[in-house]
């Protein structure tokens, strides 16, 4: 131990540079949390409401969220259509913002939720070097969109259980999945805050009587259950008959993965199981989340470029196809887009009286030529009571 | 019960801030134990601030 000689000096010194380190390290932080998403409501939305509408226990929580009602003129069907479960999936997020935005619903109702996980996407991940926010080029600046974490924050729910014990089924799951909301469906209204979550989209499907539930996500390309959606029984056939039309019509592949009876608290399971609504999960292939990649930069998660992948293509480990150019997020939005309206129109076609028609929303073509930042709208030139930011 | 023992993990994490910021006071002969003290406050601290 060496002895102090300027014993005052140097625990003010020492006592500078930890503030100095905490106020470096958590001012970022804090300001991530806080972080404003504007979004700006578009023509087709007619009514905004929160989720904890839905469940009193979660209103004034981080778990609540803003839900965007877009109502046809005529009545039909009725979908809900869910990102930022995965708030490290982030394309799904600016599918749900384009909706948002640019949709006008002619028949039936869509409720969109593009923050789901409203924690998550106020979470990082630093131990894995996550970059805090990523920007998307538009037509009048960039805009500014945080980058979340898969689950909620500890700040927001604590204590983590030793094991993870679903409700209703008791099957026993890893103590983080406690902050997962794609493991706590069907979810209860005293449970803990992801419980409350899932709790109050269930009474929004229940009382609304949704007919489809669609829950964005992403998954590595080295992960067998990517670029696909999954579906269960009572979703398959809509499933099947949405992969094979976005494949011969606008040429991606996207197949159907069966939903596992087994395996409790996914959406596509327990939506199905406890509501009348069919569920459908979709995945996206995003590099940025598998393991063996580069830097964890916002490079790699806009352009999806990364030669570890490139190599491991080659030796055929990867579950999609992989080469030069990358998985980049315009390819990413524009699949979910148009899997999700080739759901809704299946289940049109099969259900008369529950239609569900949208316009206003590109296409997987649309956005891979211009980029998803072509229809995002600038909040500075909108109509102030139009722009919400959560 | 959550509730509560989120309380009294923050109850917690304020005591052993105390304590440790109480160590560094005190501390007159080694550098290297002062260093410890304020590093291992740093977590409780953001924790107590809520940062992180």
């Amino acid at each position: 131990m060496a002895p102090m000689r300027h014993e005052r000096a140097a625990k003010a010194l020492l006592l500078a540079a930890i503030a100095a380190l905490l106020v470096l390290g958590g001012v970022p932080l804090y300001r991530h949390r806080h972080f404003a998403l504007p979004i700006v409501s578009g023509p087709g939305v007619t009514r905004i409401t929160r989720l904890g509408d839905f469940c009193p226990s979660l209103k004034g929580t981080a778990g609540d969220t803003t839900v965007y009602i877009l109502e046809g003129r005529e009545p039909g069907g009725k979908a809900l259509l869910m990102s930022g479960t995965h708030a490290n999936e982030p394309a799904g997020l600016l599918a749900d913002i384009i909706i948002v935005e640019n949709a006008v619903v002619d028949q039936g109702t869509l409720y969109v939720i593009p923050s789901f996980n409203n924690s998550a996407g106020r979470n990082t991940r630093p131990g894995d070097g996550y970059p805090l926010y990523f920007d998307i080029p538009t037509d009048w600046g960039r805009k500014r969109f945080p980058m979340g974490n898969r689950d909620a924050s500890p700040l927001d729910q604590w204590p983590d259980p030793d094991v993870y014990v679903h409700y209703p089924d008791r099957q026993l799951l890893s103590y983080i999945d406690a902050r997962n909301s794609n493991r706590t469906w069907p979810g209860r209204p005293d449970g803990f805050l992801m419980e409350r979550v899932t709790f109050a989209a269930m009474e929004l499907m229940r009382r609304e009587q949704v007919d489809v539930a669609v829950d964005l996500h992403g998954a590595e390309t080295m992960f067998p259950v990517t670029n696909c959606i999954v579906a269960p029984e009572k979703s398959s056939k809509i499933a099947i008959l949405a992969t094979l039309t976005v494949k011969a019509a606008e040429g991606f592949d996207s197949h159907v993965e069966p939903s596992p009876p087994g395996f409790r608290g996914l959406s596509h399971r327990e939506i199905g199981d406890h509501s009348g609504a069919a569920p459908f999960l979709l995945e996206a292939p995003i590099p940025f989340l598998d393991q063996p990649t580069g830097p964890k930069s916002v490079k790699l998660l806009l352009d999806g470029k990364d030669p570890f992948l490139l190599s491991l293509a080659g030796k055929k480990k990867l579950f999609v196809p992989y080469d030069a150019s990358g998985w980049p997020m315009d390819k990413r939005v524009g699949q979910h887009l148009s899997v999700m309206l080739e759901i809704l129109r299946q289940y049109s076609k099969k259900t008369p009286g529950r239609e569900l028609i949208v316009k206003g929303v590109p296409r997987y073509a649309d956005v891979v030529k211009n980029g998803a930042g072509r229809y995002l709208h600038d909040p500075a030139k909108a109509d102030p009571r139009s722009v919400v930011t959560d | 019960m959550a509730l509560v023992i989120m309380v009294a993990y923050y109850v917690l994490c304020a005591f052993l801030a105390g304590i440790l910021f109480w160590n560094f006071i005190r501390e007159k002969e080694s550098r290297e134990g002062l260093w410890l003290s304020l590093l291992v406050m740093v977590p409780l601290v953001l924790r107590l601030l809520r940062v992180k």
